[in-house]
Order: C-alpha cells, then structure tokens, then sequence
C-alpha cells in the first residue's frame, strides 16, 4: 500500500498513474489531484493521501496571520476568473473586527460547456471543505457556506456526504481537533441563474433575495453575507489551500509564470480531439493546450480560434496561439481567464454566429437590473441577428463597438463589464467576417442559413424528392430530369439539401 | 464632529470635501448636478440605471456616482465628451425600451426620462429594435401598474420593501424581459398592495398611476339630475398648488371656488368629518381606558393601513378603532342627515372625496363602508381636471365652504400631517376626560417626521402613554414592539410617510425635485399647522356645527345611530404573497 | 493533551485500518469512474458488472468508484491497478468490455491493449 506522506509529492500522484501520454504530461494536477484516484465518497480515501493534515498543521503550529502570509506568499490568485490575490482577500477580512464572518465557496458554475467546479467536487469533496477550513480559522469565521447550483446532483450528494463525515470525523464542529477552533459548513442550492456566480448576487441569493447584484464597494471582504465580512472564492481556489499549506508556499510559487502563480483548470471542449478536464501550470502556451494536451483539431480541420473564459471571454485568432496562459497575458490578447471554460472553434464555425450565441446567453441571463447590460446586450444581438441574416448595414459594427464599449464600462457587474467580450474580440480578430457578412452577404463558414445558396448540380437524377419537401415550391422539374431552384422562391431551410439522396444539392455562399 | 477634509478634483478643479459621502453628496454640495435615475435618498442604493456614470482617473470602468466614495486626491470627470455620450447612450437604451407615446401619457411633461432625454440631448435613435409587450394591470381600484413605461429603476420595489414593507413588489423574469410585478403575478386587486401609491410618487414615469375616475366625474358633473357634493381632504389644500407650480400653501378657498365652477353643487370641508371622527374616536379612547376594550388603541382613518391590518396585523383588529374615516363619515353624512335637510332620495346625492389618497378609492370599494363615497378623486386628478376645464386656478376669487358640513376646528386640520390625529384626539379626549381645559394644546413632541414619536399625557392623575407613527414599514415595526411589550394606550397610524400631506394621491414632484422630499413634506405640514394656529376653534368638540349634527341627528358620540353610520369592521384577511418576518408566517 | 497534528495521524491510521479491512490491499484494485459525466457515458451498468464479479466469487480484488479524471470523450474509464505492475486506464468501457477486461486482465493478468487509452 502507498504510504502517506512519502516522498511521492501530490502533485506527481496523477503521474504516476496515468503515465507520459501527452495528454497528461503537459498537465500538472493540485487542485485536482485526487480527482480520478480516490474514491470520493470515502473519507478513508480522502485521508490516506494526506487529507486534513494541511488543517492540523495549521491548527498545530500556524498562527492565523501566518496562515495568510503564507497564502499571500504564494501569489495564490482567485481562480474564479478575475484573478483577485486570494491572500490579500483574507487579510482584509481578518482585519474586521466581527464576531460574526462567514466563508462561501462559490458552486455556481454557469459558464456553458464548463464543469470543472462540478468534476472538482464530485471527484474530490474533502479538499473543499479543508481549503474553507483554513480560511475560517485564518480569517476567524465559524461558518461556511457552499453555493452550488441545483443541477449538480451528485455534486451536492457527495458534498453533503462529505460534511456529515467530516463532522463524524471531528473535522468540522465545535473544537475541531480539539483546539479553540470552531467551524460548520452547510449548503444552498442554486435555482440555476448564471447571474448568481457573481459575488454579490450570490450573497443575495443566500439572503433569500432575487439573485441581483449591489454596487461594490463595500466590497464583501468588508460587507459580505448579511452584512458580515465575507470571504468568497471559488471551488478551484479552495481545492488549492490544503496543498500550498502542505507543501509551501514556495513550492507552489515555483510553478506558473510571475504573476501568475500554480495551475489552473479548464474544461477543454469543442473541435478537439482531446475534450476534457485538464490542470496545466500557468504559462502553458494556447498551442500546447490545442495540439499536445487537446490533440489537435478532428477531421483535418483548420483552427480558426479559441474562445477562453466562457460567454464573458473573448475569441483569440491563430496569431495568439503562442500566448501564454495566466492572466496577464490572455487580458493582454483581449480574453480573459477567466474560471476555465476553453472552447476550440475550427474552420466550420462563423465568428458572427459565435459572437451571437455567446451575447444570446448573457442577454437571456442579465439579472435585468442595470441598463447598459439589460438593454444594451439585446440591442447588440439585434444588430448581430440582423448581420447573420443578411440584413447587416454599413455602420453596424461601428454600432456593436460603441454599445460594447459603452456596456463594458458602464455596467454594474462582472456579468454586463464582460458580456461584450465575444463580440468586441471577434470583431478584432475576424472584423473581415463581419464585413462579409454585412457588404457581400456572404458567410465563409456556409453557416448563416439565410446567406446560403442551394443549387442543383448535374447530379441530380430527378427523384422529385426535393420538389415535394420544398416548404416554398421553390424546387421545379419534370421527373428524371434536373432540377431547378427559384432563387427568389427559396426561403433556406435547406429541406431540400437535406433529404436529396444523391448529393445533388450544394450550399455555397456566393 | 466633523473628520478632516479631503482634496477631490472634479472637472479638473481642486476641491475640499468631506470623506465618507459618495461622489454624488460631495458633487451636489459643490453645485454639480450630475443626471440620476434610480437614485433615491431615503431608499437603499440600487446602482441599477447607470445614468450617474462618472469618469474617475485611474478606474478602468464608470463608475456609478451615487454608490461610490471619495477618496483622497480623486480626479473626478462629470461631463467629458466620452462620458457625456456613454449617459446620453444609457438614457437612449432606456427609451428605446419604451413607449414613444408622451403625448397621449398621463405623465407628459412631468416624467424624469423626458426631462433626462432632454437634458441629454438626445435627437436621434441609433439602436431602437424590439419593445418589451406586458399588459395593463388595471384590475385595482386604487393603482394601474402599465409594466410597458416601467424603465426598471427599482425605485417602487425598493419603496413598498424598505419605507412600507408590504413586499408587494419585485422583479420577474431576466434580460429583456425583466419586468416589476405582485408576488405571484397576482392581479393587483388580489395582491398585498396596500393601495397607498407610493410606488406612483417615486415612479419616475407612468409605470404606476392612480385609477383615473376623472372621466367618470365629469360625466357626473354633467348630469343635472344628481346633486353634486364634494368634500377635500385637509391635506389637498396644501400641496395642490405644487400641481401648478406653486410652493406648498393654503388654497382652501380658491380650491372651493375651483370645484363649484367645475360644477359641484356643494362643497363640503372633509375637516368636519375630522372633527367628527375625533368625537367618536376620543369617546372609544375614553371607553376603552376605562376598561371597556382593548389596548391600545389603534386609530383608523388611513386606508392603507386597513388594508395592511386585516392582511398582515389581523391579530391586532380588535385593537383598532371602529371609526370610519373622515372621508366615509362625511359621505355616511351626506346621504343621511343632508340628504333629509334637502328632502331629496340619497341615491340622487353623488358623494365624491378629494383626497391627497389613493388608498381611499379602495376604501370607498369596501363592502363594509355603507353608504359610501361615490367617487374618489385624488389632488392630481382634480388639478388637472381643473386645468382642463380651463379654469385659472389659483387665480380666482376665493369662495367659502357650503354650509352646515363647511366649518371645521383647528384640530380637524391637521389631521392632514403625521401626528395630527393624535394631536387632535388629545384635545378632546383630555378634556372630556377631565372636564378641565387644556392649555397647551400643542403636542409638538408628535410633530415632525421621526418614524416612531411617543408622548405622554396625564389626565386626571392617570399617565396616558401614545405613540405615533407614520409609513407603513415603522408601523410594522411599532407593532412588533406592542406585540411584545405594550405599554401604550393609544397608537396613531398613517400609512404615508409624513402622513396624508404624503399621500399617494399628491402631486408629483417638480423639476429636479426629490419625490417624497422631506422638506416639501415639512412645507405642506406646516401648512396644515399654521392652519390651526389662526383658527378660533380649534378643539373637535368645539365645533358649533358638530354639536349641532349631534342635537339634531346622530345623538350622543357612540350612539347607536352614531354606530350605525359612523363605524365599521375589519376581516382577517390572508395575507397572499410573500411576508419576510411575519410573526404568522413565522 | 493531544495537538491537531497528532490526532489526524492516529485519524490516518485507523483510516488506513478501515480502508485494509475493506480489502484495499488486494493485489488487483479496480477504480470505476463514477462522476456525473461517466455515469451518463455509461458507468453505471459498468460497475454493476464488477459488483455482480464479486458476488460471483471474484477474490482478491478492491473495486472502488473514483471521481472524474478528465477525458471526456473516452468516458466510461476504469482503472485497474495490479500490485507490482503499472496502472492501466482503460477508456470507453462498455458492460462487455468490462467483463473482457475482468476475464483477460483481472483474472488472467493480461492487459488489453486496444482499449488502454494511452
């Protein structure tokens, strides 16, 4: 049996037993390190590779203010996405003087396509708790608190597992391990609103409001949870504590770049071979990510682009391939981390198109309380609609910058400062796309239904099958001879591409 | 103690303010004006409109001027191109999101996102596309709630939560189709609304308005088979002029003048019905001290606090005094003891209340006020039916009330102000008590806009403890505290803040001005006060015309006749909707 | 008294105890993904085809559940660690090809390359 504590390092765990594929060489698993190789319903598991000691050893022989120069040290920065050092957050609510101060770790992970919260808990619940542990006793707090989203059943399940045998265990309660420290954690589920991932709609939502954001400051280092001094981070970043206590700080800063400091996660999806769930140091390049961990792109795909940072990201062009992963430099490109949703989009994708879904979901999910974010996001996805189908004019991305613009810095919260990002960064880096679409009516991708021509070709047998599904009586023809499509008459529903049997039918963009 | 000043610059130019206000308190002080939405002094910061957007050196965003501090050395920009564009870009979202129909609105030329669009300077819509399509909710008599005009400044939720604590308010769906609606998308009329329109004050359009029954009335007006009688409440002689540009003043007589040209064939001072109510009132008061009854008692002329009684208090109805309101007296009056003065059918009698109140047009719906008020018009309603009729309010030549319901007591007054009722009750009650006189007659400790005043009088040896409150959230709170512990014998409620000179009912405020403004609450109450101060009555029980009404009709006060006309009873009602810190839901 | 330090070490002791009890140092150790991702790829009836094994007399073999690894698109994955031997990931493990790799390299000690997923 493996030992605890021998010279195996966590962090080589994973390691040594996958093995080199590339998939995993270039990855390098601490917030996930148990994820995959413990049995996360089992606190046995959980303590047989190291689990709780970061918490004894705080307990034994850290004073609080030790414990967050130690996170402070460790350039630890908040792994949610913008990047605030996680230290100094809790040196600034040690710093208030409460009786009352709470711990939330936030579980509301919305972005689409992103699950690393949800695999981080179902594969690794203890280290959640432990990491909230810490920040308690550090900061002073007795409660702590899980925001996770209702659609994560078994998340909750384990976690909730998790907690009852941490109490059963003396992890969590009064005088934890028998020192002066006290500590409970208890769960609120999410009624699925994205907006709910920001900090202050959160707490709100905990209250028992509408999931609405506050102006900030007071920031909830000061004002948090019904009033109280709050620390608020994510799931990653409390995945991350127990091992920068165990391991160091120095050790941990050794890994990332400068100011970026340790690993980070991203759910890596879309047109890659390799989609998946993947912890890299910081200062992994995109290209690394794409070709040797993702496997490049299927079906011998050109990369067109990737999209970083979930619908408040931005889409970087193959110029930026090189650019390294931390936070600096992906802001520096015009993404953003950030919590580590990573969409790969190939040849076959329309940026126009893209940058719609994207403003479609943060328009749908805008709390609806400030304007900019409420009315402007639906202005611009009106022009962007209108684009897409071949309605765009001369001045519309001029449109789309200034309301962008205007929304980005104009918005109360993260959600509305960040819901431009796909649009503003598509028209950086594929303005071309967008001109096209709008003067030539044209859609490179063959995507955008309504600037698509359907043409009969030579092969056309004349089955009359596309006649008959024509919804518009576009499609004419005698049988057994070619057929024709009325341009005017046609209505691109591509019926008729669909069901003809012979690949008669071609979709060009002029 | 005042902290140390800080330097600030604003436009470039150095200044000395004082920290921990925002950016908008020291700019304001400073004579910076800078354009607001949402923002409202006495309700929690929502930070929601943006219109406030300020550039700070050194910040990567806007930043909202109503929410954040100033710190020292700050660079501060209120009116560069860029940000000069981004507000005007703000303001223009929110009117592409609404109905381009101001001339056809109840509130053209007198709604804060006109004035913004202008002072943006706004010609053009560069990104007008969809609306948002809600219904009306017409289906209460008091409010019309049109979620079409609402710009979504949250200044109605956070009103009916934090000042009134109704909770009836909040926000529906996401995105672009966030909308403000009664819990449970009730329809108004079967929701917890109160009825007291303050979400009309503070809207800063016409989201929210009052039940219009001015078309109803001038066809009234118009029938000459019906006698026609009105009566005002003290409170809309005060502010009406604030409908017409006017500071808060006194234009009882010009208003008199007014409503017998629009064509009421009498004009009735609801003040009598004040003097009337205290007669009934202080013989309860009175009745009850002495054991028979509980306490404290509770007074029960404001509407909405009947409504907010029988659904969130219903534990608290036998507390509460049976007395009608001086409105519904005056119209139980009208259709009884004048209707046999002029020998005429009540049913030919219409009964209309001018009322600073929107919460009264529920009252006069109440199937337990027989008979009741025909219709209720509020102070903005008459003013504009004033202006429509084009008479030239105010300058007109003053007329006096019709007699035998026309003469009021100083005390009838200032039932209009928080505190007035209380005030006047006590001038009865300590010397029907008693039988001595009281000398000072000014209860200046009830005065004023503190949310919970107390006071203690002594009356023939006995300490009577009474309190006062005003806005329907301090009452709650108020109520909590009797729940616990009481130790008071007579509670006045008002469920507008300031009273009945706050009603839902009164004129919007004017150009820059703040809805609820305690200063223009101050003014009209003053108004009220001064009022009292020159009459020669100014004791309830005073009144010639009250005695008079008395010998000749009801009896004594509390009569069986009295009882029959002047009282009325309440019904625990369940609360629907949600209710933070209910002691039933709890 | 005892420092926090000292009672989580006797707190791994008596969890390594409980973990050998449970039979964690057998020579074979199967690791069955089980979060949201791999039970909606199919896990589920995977770990039923272990389970029904031990009934059906399989010895000297841990069979656990363990949290998602990250491939996602290779999902059902299941570990099988041999004492001694490399650990081996197999991916896109189907009811059949579960009871393969019980059969070939559990019982018979021969891992089946085709499905390793590296």
């Amino acid at each position: 049996m493996e030992q605890p504590g021998s010279d195996t390092h966590l962090h080589n765990r994973s390691h040594a037993i996958f093995g080199d594929m590339s998939f995993f060489s270039k990855q390098m698993r601490i917030a996930l390190r148990n994820c995959g190789t413990i049995d996360p319903d089992s606190i046995d598991d959980y303590l047989q590779a190291r689990g709780y000691e970061a918490l004894a050893k705080v307990l034994t022989e850290m004073t609080p203010p030790a414990v967050i120069d130690e996170i402070k040290k460790s350039g630890l920065r908040g792994r949610g996405g913008a990047g605030f050092p996680t230290g100094f957050k809790w040196e600034l609510t040690a710093r208030e003087q409460n009786e009352e101060k709470f711990i939330i770790c936030n579980a509301d992970e919305g972005d689409p396509g992103a699950f690393m919260d949800r695999s981080a808990i179902e594969g690794d619940p203890h280290t959640v708790i432990e990491g909230m542990l810490i920040a308690g006793y550090a900061v002073g707090a007795q409660q702590g608190i899980v925001y996770i989203r209702a659609e994560y059943p078994l998340a909750v399940q384990r976690l909730e597992r998790a907690i009852v045998a941490a109490r059963a265990e003396g992890f969590l309660g009064e005088n934890i391990l028998g020192s002066s420290f006290s500590f409970d954690i208890e769960i609120r589920l999410g009624a699925g609103a994205f907006v709910c991932g920001e900090e202050t709609a959160l707490m709100h939502s905990i209250e028992g409001f509408r999931g609405m954001p506050r102006p900030r400051p007071p920031f909830p280092s000061v004002q948090g949870l019904f009033g109280k001094p709050t620390v608020i981070n994510n799931v990653e970043t409390w995945a991350n504590i127990p091992v920068i206590i165990l391991d160091g700080a120095e050790w941990f800063g050794s890994i990332g770049t400068e100011k970026s400091k340790g690993t980070k996660v991203f759910a890596l999806a879309g047109m890659i071979n390799n989609t998946g769930l993947v912890e890299v140091p910081m200062g992994t390049t995109l290209r690394d990510m794409i070709y040797d961990i993702g496997g490049g792109i299927p079906n011998g795909k050109k990369f067109k682009a990737i999209q970083t940072g979930g619908p408040s990201g931005g889409c970087l062009s193959e110029q930026y391939l090189d650019t390294k992963i931390d936070y600096d430099s992906l802001a520096q490109a015009g993404s953003i981390m950030g919590s580590g949703g990573m969409i790969v989009i190939d040849e076959d994708s329309c940026m126009v198109n893209i940058a719609k879904f994207f403003l479609e979901f943060t328009q749908n999910e805008s709390c609806g309380k400030c304007t900019p974010c409420r009315e402007g996001t639906k202005r611009m996805l009106e022009i962007l609609v209108r684009i897409t189908e071949g309605k765009g004019e001369q001045g519309d991305i001029e449109k789309l910058e200034r309301l962008g613009t205007t929304i980005k810095k104009a918005s109360l919260c993260g959600l509305g400062q960040s819901a431009p990002n796909p649009v503003l960064s598509t028209i950086k880096n594929f303005r071309v796309e967008y001109e096209e679409h709008i003067h030539q009516k044209k859609c490179r991708s063959n995507f955008c239904d309504y600037l698509l021509t359907y043409t009969v070709t030579d092969k056309c047998v004349g089955c009359t099958l596309c006649r008959r599904v024509c919804p518009s009586a576009a499609v004419t023809g005698t049988p057994k001879l070619r057929h024709e499509i009325d341009q005017m008459k046609c209505i691109k529903c591509g019926l008729c591409f669909k069901s003809c049997k012979f690949s008669a039918i071609t979709k060009t963009s002029h | 103690m005042t902290a140390k000043n800080i330097a600030i610059y604003i436009n470039d130019k150095p200044y000395q303010v004082q920290p921990g206000q925002t950016i908008m308190q020291a700019a304001d002080l400073l004579g910076f004006h800078i354009p607001r939405l949402c923002y409202h002094p006495k309700l929690s910061l929502e930070g929601a409109c943006r219109v406030c957007i300020v550039e700070v050196e050194g910040m990567r965003n806007y930043v909202a001027s109503c929410a954040f501090p100033v710190t020292e050395g700050m660079k501060i920009h209120t009116n560069t191109e860029e940000i000069r564009r981004a507000r005007r870009d703000i303001v223009e979202l929110i009117l592409d999101n609404h109905p381009q129909d101001c001339h056809i609105c109840e509130r053209d030329s007198n709604c804060e996102l006109q004035r913004l669009a202008h002072t943006m300077g706004m010609k053009k819509h560069h990104f007008s596309g969809d609306r948002k399509r809600y219904e009306k909710d017409v289906s209460s008599v008091s409010v019309v709630r049109d979620p079409e005009k609402c710009i979504l400044c949250g200044r109605c939720v956070r009103m009916c939560s934090e000042i009134q604590k109704v909770h009836n308010l909040g926000y529906a769906h996401r995105g672009f189709k966030t909308v403000v609606i009664p819990a449970y998308d009730m329809p108004f009329k079967d929701s917890v609304c109160t009825a007291c329109g303050q979400c009309i004050n503070v809207c800063p359009t016409a989201a929210f308005v009052e039940k219009n029954y001015t078309q109803e009335l001038f066809q009234v007006l118009g029938d000459s088979s019906k006698i026609k009688v009105a009566h005002f409440a003290p409170s809309v002689r005060a502010a009406i002029g604030e409908a017409f540009g006017m500071e808060p003043k006194n234009l009882e007589k010009e208003l008199v003048a007014a409503l017998r040209k629009l064509g009421f064939d009498y004009v009735f001072d609801t003040q009598f019905g004040a003097d009337l109510t205290i007669m009934e009132e202080a013989h309860e008061l009175l009745a009850r001290i002495s054991g028979k009854g509980k306490l404290p008692m509770i007074t029960s002329c404001s509407s909405a606090w009947m409504k907010s009684l029988e659904q969130f208090h219903p534990d608290l109805i036998e507390n509460v005094s049976s007395c009608k309101s001086p409105m519904s007296m005056m119209s139980a009056i009208v259709k009884t003891y004048f209707a046999d003065k002029l020998q005429r059918n009540p049913a030919d009698i219409v009964s209309v209340g001018i009322m600073c109140c929107t919460a009264k047009k529920y009252e006069a719906s109440r199937p337990e006020i027989v008979p009741s008020t025909d219709i209720v018009v509020t102070t903005r309603e008459i003013a504009w039916m004033i202006k429509s009729a084009g008479i030239s309010f105010p300058n007109i030549p003053g007329e006096s009330f019709d007699q035998i319901m026309g003469l009021s007591s100083g005390a009838g007054a200032i039932f209009g102000a928080t505190g007035g009722v209380m005030e006047a009750a006590l001038r009865t009650a300590y010397e029907m008590y008693t039988g001595e006189t009281l000398e000072n007659i000014e209860f200046t400790e009830i005065r004023g806009l503190k949310g919970i005043k107390e006071a203690q009088v002594v009356m023939n040896g006995k300490e009577i403890r009474v309190a006062v409150v005003h806005g329907l959230g301090n009452t709650a709170e108020l109520l909590d505290r009797v729940r616990k512990d009481n130790k008071y014998h007579f509670i006045e409620v008002m469920g507008c803040p300031g009273g009945c000179v706050g009603g839902g009912g009164q004129p919007y405020a004017g150009l820059n001005a703040i809805p609820l403004d305690e200063d223009a609450l101050r003014k009209r109450a003053e108004v009220l006060y001064s009022i009292d101060r020159v009459k020669t009555i100014r004791r309830s029980h005073e009144n010639p015309h009250v005695q008079r009404l008395y010998k000749e009709f009801l009896g004594k006060p509390n009569s069986e006749k009295a009882h029959h006309l002047l009282h009325t009873h309440y019904h625990a009602k369940e609360p629907r909707g949600i209710i933070p810190d209910h002691p039933i839901v709890k | 008294m005892a420092t926090p330090h000292e009672i989580v070490t006797q707190k791994r002791a008596a969890a390594l105890q409980r973990l050998a009890a449970r039979g964690y140092d057998a020579p074979s150790k199967v690791f069955i993904g089980m979060a949201t991702c791999e039970i909606a790829a199919g896990s589920k009836e995977v770990m039923e085809v272990f389970q029904e094994a031990l009934k059906g007399g399989l010895k000297n073999v841990y069979v656990s559940q363990k949290g998602c690894f990250g491939r996602c698109n290779l999902e059902p994955t299941v570990d099988v660690i041999k004492k001694g031997k490399k650990p081996v990931t197999y991916g896109k493990v189907t009811v059949d090809r579960a009871k393969e790799i019980i059969e070939k390299h559990i019982i018979g000690g021969k891992a089946i390359a085709e499905y390793i997923i590296k």
